[in-house]
């Protein structure tokens, strides 16, 4: 029946809705959940994005318990990660990237401050028992998550204190005692079964524990100083860099040259130079095969240290040699007088690799009293020898599991590379626990294991229109006189600042509430819920009426919102 | 129609003066701006509508996407039925406020008139002007509102001309010549701002007046998705300038922080396709001239400027990451 | 009470006592003094109205338009230009059914401009849907005025009343208005079912496409049809109250056997009262007055004609090429009647050109004079060689 004509041709309210605009559409707008940046470049695969979005809504409890689901050490790695989350800050392309580090060690000392416990996952207790072999970042994060998934966790270490390389090789000036006491004080008190003084080889073998428990995870580290020579020549009382810096660490000494030049772009290698120029040593001289960071070093050619770090070494006087190696020792009898340098690149080497290679012609000379090698560690292999078989890393797969052996995992500084991951940082370490838990919790239930994988966002995805510039917080360093040996040298925000950097994230790839789509949609088609939305936004669309103009997701601040064809 | 208590539809947190379901093409521009104006202004309204594309896409009988009462007339009217419906409530004690709408046709052109009667009579009318800048209903043909240089059906560039040869005629000055108590401009890019500047013109007993600049993707040449950024550039680089006018004085100004050059505006659209021939000189010459034009407007409103504009409520909308524009 | 009254004054008075929400006028000769007199009442206190002086008749009808729509009685007025440049709105007003009443004070229509009375304006706008009607003397203008708003709010369609301009805006009678509690009486307040309320929010005023444009014009149609017997009962409850009809759609004046008869409209018809009144000499002719122009009586009509071998239909306006409008209405009314009489046209009194009522008399020997349509009173020697 059609509808009869009535007096004037008049219209009752709203009674287009009986017009579906919907089937003009091609494509249709979508929530796209992408990753941010942040959470892409984190070795330790948090998302910072998630938790300083609950910044911004003024929830700090919340926002660090987002955060420990991923890293229970959060005011550790606030301190010693080199941070590449804010090296793929989109917000580093407009002004300057998020202090993420300073707010994540903001976050922990809250939790340690307040005593905020762990948020619990909800199940019920699993029957089966894990081994975790070292009480580092990698099996305190492997631990952690074990417990959380309700396994029975017994956790080894050699050392009578849990901490691993965090106590032994990094100095107090970096990371405050206090703050990996109560970090790992509060993860153990999950119920997690510590046995300190218990070395693998030594006081138990791997095949007791493989026999005792149902999976083992090996977060050993890399214990054995890489052997180090120059053409075959080594000084007579050579000392290793790492050996120096335990020591000091432990008892406070360290030898005093007059000149001294250490071998190596790593952690230890600045740590131990700032040491030792604190210490009194006149000349310290690093020289590293990597380059510093800056215009003309690519990314994968930089030395691995935080920048921050960096800048304050050569603050406190510590000269640096990039892009060098040591060519030829001096000696004197046995004794080294110097050293003599020559200049190379990572340069491809035509087969789709890079070398490095030198350039004769450019060999300098230092005049230096010792030598110390800091050129890496490797696995030592103790009652490691039968998985080890000579080589100097474990190799695993993408959850940790050792290649050839169901049921032994290993993660941290111990294992060797895989593509996609980083190495060799404690936030590395912690990523490599957190995966291992999954790959150990699949085997056990007899799943696959499993990661969330969501695409990435770029930059050219953000509109930039609604963000405004805003510069970067300003964190305090100790001043050069007043550093010592014990006293930290970077101060973390206070509240006011790390609740107002939060605000300058960019939200990349996910809804921050703007309503944007909801107050810029021609067709009324962007509905706002009270409710969170199935998609974790307080928007649908309607597609009864949605045009597919794509305005919403053109003006999506945060590319949120993506086009995709429509069937 | 079609709804439950618990459809999403009916629980949204504003109130829709334009429901969905209307007929205007992908990105439309003016459907966004009567969209807005309508949530602004609440539902204690009476619309009227000078013909032209909002009244054809809204009410297409026995269908209407209008939630307040609407009414239309003719192309040149809307203003004076505005009056006589404004009269109308006077007369009956009622006190809604009146609305008037049309495209710049109805209100630039041949409704001029019946506008400047009903602001000289002092309605209580609240008069919104959808700025699209050509006749669009009638497929893109040039109207006073029209950019120089622009391109429509009957200003074609060709061997003798380059587009529209007139100036885009100063309505705004026109309409505050008037001495009404408040005149404004907005654009459909800063939803925020034109909000604020309905509900001002709301609490004025008198005639008001809105010029909104509105994008038309179909007219302009450019894509629906690109409405806004189409507007936001109009605005930064000062061709289209958002003012307040108080009784014919200007009484505040949206500066522009970074104010962008024509071109980046006039690039997103073919209407303005003929300014960048390589080879023709005279396309450099309009360009040169728009921005001219672009760079007169900053300078007689000031837009740009050291220090806070005291005037200045809003600034641009942002989602304010970053923190506030200024401390 | 019986008064001395301008015609313009008495329709002020008159349509003051139907309590106009909204009036709405834009000066022009010969309407003037209605609004003048309207604009005295108001600035008097005597009338309660938003009088909105607007900036032309365009604006004037768009006014009352609005505020017919927003459901205030709503009057205007104009002539001649001015009902020309309404007409867009004209048509507007009917389409949505608005019961808005306007007086046109009939005016020739330039170029040359004239600004004295012929019908050309309101035939102009014949097709607007409107319901015209026409006063033969002020005291059926004030009677139709009042009437006017009862028969459009009842029909919910406009209706123009057409009074000769100066013959009869210009020209002082003796005359009753109505008090205003008979007004009251007779005309209740205005509702309109379809009135712009934010409480139901209709919307007036859509766009019908070719789906439906038909039926809306049949309904237009049906609509102006219906209203006869609107005009008819408006007219009785009227003459009940006051005593006195307007002329329902026509009177039928003059002795019963007459042979010929005389239709006019307007004023015309007071000259050829007086004409039959005092001429006892000549022909007995029939005079019919034709009230409703729109709707065209048929029916009535052709009752009105029984009995007629010639009929003279009376134009005072003519659609050059083709001749006087109402004459060619006339004949297509009564086309197919059994025993039709002949009928003849002429068009008299053109932009204000005197009619005696020794016209009377010519009129009625125009049937004898056996020719086509002709401006009867124009003067050969006038013309030159203009043509």
């Amino acid at each position: 029946m059609p509808t009869p004509m009535n007096r004037g041709a008049f219209a009752q309210a709203g009674s287009s809705l009986a017009f579906k605009t919907g089937t003009w559409r091609s494509a249709k707008p979508v929530h796209v959940h992408a990753t941010a940046p942040c959470h892409g470049a984190c070795p330790a695969g948090e998302d910072q994005q998630a938790w300083l979005a609950l910044l911004q809504e003024g929830k700090p409890q919340q926002a660090w318990e987002r955060l420990v689901t991923t890293n229970p050490l959060p005011a550790i790695s606030g301190r010693v990660c080199p941070h590449p989350c804010e090296s793929a800050c989109n917000r580093g392309q407009y002004d300057q990237p998020i202090a993420i580090h300073g707010i994540e060690r903001w976050l922990g000392d809250e939790a340690i401050r307040h005593n905020w416990p762990y948020p619990r996952r909800a199940g019920d207790a699993r029957p089966e028992r894990v081994a975790v072999v070292g009480a580092g970042p990698a099996g305190l994060s492997a631990a952690y998550h074990l417990a959380q998934r309700k396994f029975n966790v017994v956790l080894f270490d050699s050392l009578p204190e849990p901490g691993g390389l965090l106590r032994s090789a990094i100095p107090p000036t970096r990371l405050p005692r206090s703050i990996i006491d109560a970090e790992i004080g509060r993860l153990l008190s999950l119920g997690i079964e510590f046995r300190p003084r218990t070395a693998l080889g030594r006081d138990v073998s791997l095949d007791d524990l493989r026999s005792e428990f149902d999976a083992v995870f090996l977060g050993i580290g890399a214990g054995k100083s890489r052997h180090w020579d120059v053409d075959g020549a080594v000084p007579a009382d050579l000392h290793e860099g790492l050996a120096l810096l335990r020591e000091w660490l432990a008892v406070g000494a360290l030898p005093h040259p007059n000149a001294v030049v250490i071998h190596g772009g790593g952690n230890t290698a600045v740590d131990l130079a700032r040491i030792m120029r604190r210490a009194g040593v006149r000349d310290v001289h690093v020289v590293t095969a990597s380059g510093l960071p800056g215009p003309g070093t690519e990314s994968d050619d930089v030395l691995n240290v935080v920048p921050r770090e960096l800048e304050q070494a050569i603050e406190e006087g510590v000269q640096f040699h990039p892009h060098r190696t040591i060519n030829r020792l001096i000696m004197r009898g046995s004794k080294v007088v110097g050293v003599e340098m020559v200049r190379l690149k990572k340069l491809p080497d035509g087969n789709g690799h890079k070398a490095r290679v030198s350039f004769e012609g450019t060999e300098t000379v230092l005049h230096v009293d010792m030598v110390v090698p800091a050129i890496g560690e490797v696995v030592d292999p103790t009652g490691l020898e039968a998985i080890l078989r000579q080589k100097d890393y474990l190799g695993v797969d993408r959850f940790g599991q050792v290649n050839g052996h169901p049921g032994l995992f290993a993660g941290g500084d111990a294992r060797d590379g895989i593509k996609g991951h980083s190495s060799g940082t404690v936030s590395a370490a912690i990523g490599d626990g957190r995966r291992a838990a999954e790959g150990i919790d699949a085997l056990l239930s007899g799943r696959d294991a499993d990661e969330e994988k969501r695409p990435a966002l770029p930059y050219t995805a953000l509109n930039l229109s609604y963000y405004e510039s805003s510069p970067r917080i300003e964190l305090s360093t100790l001043p050069l006189e007043k550093r010592d040996d014990s006293s930290e040298i970077e101060g973390g925000p206070n509240t006011v600042d790390a609740l107002a950097e939060a605000q300058r994230c960019f939200s990349c790839g996910n809804c921050l509430a703007c309503d944007n789509c909801w107050t810029l949609c021609p067709d009324n088609a962007v509905l706002k819920t009270m409710e969170t939305a199935s998609d974790g936004s307080h928007y649908l669309f309607d597609y009864d009426f949605c045009k597919g103009c794509g305005l919403c997701a053109k003006e999506c601040p945060c590319g949120f919102i993506a086009m995709s064809e429509d069937e | 129609m079609n709804q439950t208590p618990n459809d999403p539809r009916s629980r949204q947190p504003r109130f829709r003066g334009l429901e969905a379901g209307h007929r205007a093409c992908q990105g439309c521009g003016e459907a966004l701006a009567a969209r807005l104006v309508t949530e602004a202004a609440g539902p204690d309204v009476i619309l009227t509508n000078a013909t032209g594309c909002l009244e054809v896409f809204t009410t297409s009988w026995p269908q209407s996407a209008w939630r307040v009462p609407w009414l239309h007339s003719l192309f040149e009217n809307s203003a004076a039925i505005a009056s006589g419906v404004e009269a109308a409530l006077k007369a009956q004690g009622r006190r809604s406020k009146v609305i008037a709408m049309g495209g710049d046709g109805g209100t630039f052109d041949i409704g001029f008139q019946a506008l400047s009667g009903m602001l000289e009579r002092m309605h209580n009318v609240l008069y919104v002007c959808y700025d699209n800048e050509a006749y669009m209903n009638t497929g893109i043909q040039r109207s006073s509102s029209t950019p120089h240089a622009a391109m429509t059906t009957t200003s074609p560039p060709g061997k003798e001309r380059m587009g529209k040869r007139h100036l885009k005629k100063d309505l705004l000055s026109i309409i505050a010549a008037h001495h009404i108590p408040y005149a404004a401009s907005a654009s459909v890019a800063y939803p925020q701002d034109l909000r604020r500047k309905v509900r001002r013109a709301m609490e004025i007993d008198g005639p008001t007046f809105l010029l909104v600049h509105s994008p038309c993707p179909l007219g302009w040449g450019h894509d629906g998705s690109e409405t806004i950024q189409v507007a936001r550039l109009a605005v930064q680089c000062g061709l289209f300038p958002l003012v307040e006018l108080e009784r014919g004085e200007v009484a505040s100004v949206m500066p522009l922080r970074q104010k962008a050059p024509v071109t980046e505006y006039l690039r997103l659209q073919t209407r303005f396709r003929h300014l960048f021939v390589d080879d023709d000189h005279r396309a450099r010459e309009e360009r040169e001239h728009l921005q001219a034009l672009a760079d007169y407007n900053v300078e007689r409103y000031g837009l740009t400027g050291d220090g806070d504009d005291p005037f200045d409520a809003d600034g641009a909308d942002t989602v304010r990451r970053g923190g506030p524009a200024r401390a | 009470m019986l008064e001395a009254l301008e015609g313009s004054a008495a329709v002020a008075r008159a349509v003051a006592r139907c309590r106009p929400g909204v009036v709405a006028a834009y000066p022009i000769t010969p309407q003037t003094h209605i609004v003048e007199n309207i604009s005295k009442l108001v600035a008097d206190g005597k009338l309660h109205t938003e009088l909105v002086s607007v900036e032309s008749e365009f604006s004037a009808a768009s006014v009352a338009l609005g505020a017919s729509a927003a459901g205030s009685r709503a009057y205007t007025a104009s002539s001649s230009q001015g009902i020309l440049l309404m007409t867009e709105v004209l048509f507007n007003i009917s389409g949505m059914r608005l019961p808005v009443v306007l007086t046109c004070a009939n005016r020739a229509i330039g170029a040359p401009i004239n600004i004295w009375n012929d019908h050309s304006d309101s035939m102009a706008v014949r097709d607007c849907g409107w319901i015209q009607l026409h006063c033969a003397d002020n005291q059926e203008a004030v009677d139709t005025s009042i009437q006017a708003f009862r028969i459009a709010e009842a029909a919910e369609l406009p209706v123009m009343v057409c009074m000769d301009g100066f013959v009869l805006t210009h020209t002082l009678e003796t005359l009753e208005i109505p008090d205003q509690d008979m007004v009251d009486q007779y005309l209740p307040p205005f509702h309109f079912g379809r009135m712009l309320d934010p409480r139901n929010p209709l919307s007036l005023g859509t766009l019908v496409g070719p789906e439906y444009f038909s039926e809306t014009r049949h309904l237009a149609h049906q609509a102006l049809l219906d209203a006869a017997s609107i005009i008819v009962d408006a007219d009785r409850q009227w003459q009940e109250l006051s005593g006195r009809s307007a002329g329902g759609l026509l009177t039928v004046e003059g002795p019963k056997d007459a042979r010929i008869g005389v239709l006019a409209m307007g004023s015309l018809v007071s000259t050829f009262r007086a004409a039959m009144e005092g001429t006892q000499t000549s022909a007995p002719g029939r005079l019919i007055n034709l009230r409703a122009f729109r709707p065209l009586p048929v029916d009535s009509l052709r009752q009105a004609c029984d009995g007629l071998s010639d009929l003279v239909v009376v134009d005072r306006a003519i659609s050059p090429g083709f001749g006087g409008v109402l004459g060619g209405e006339i004949r297509a009314a009564l086309s197919g009647m059994t025993q039709a009489p002949r009928i003849h046209n002429v068009a008299i009194g053109l932009g204000g050109r005197d009619v005696p009522m020794e016209m009377w008399g010519r009129l009625l020997n125009v049937p004898a004079e056996d020719a086509g349509f002709r401006i009867l009173d124009l003067e050969p020697a006038k013309l030159g060689d203009a043509s």
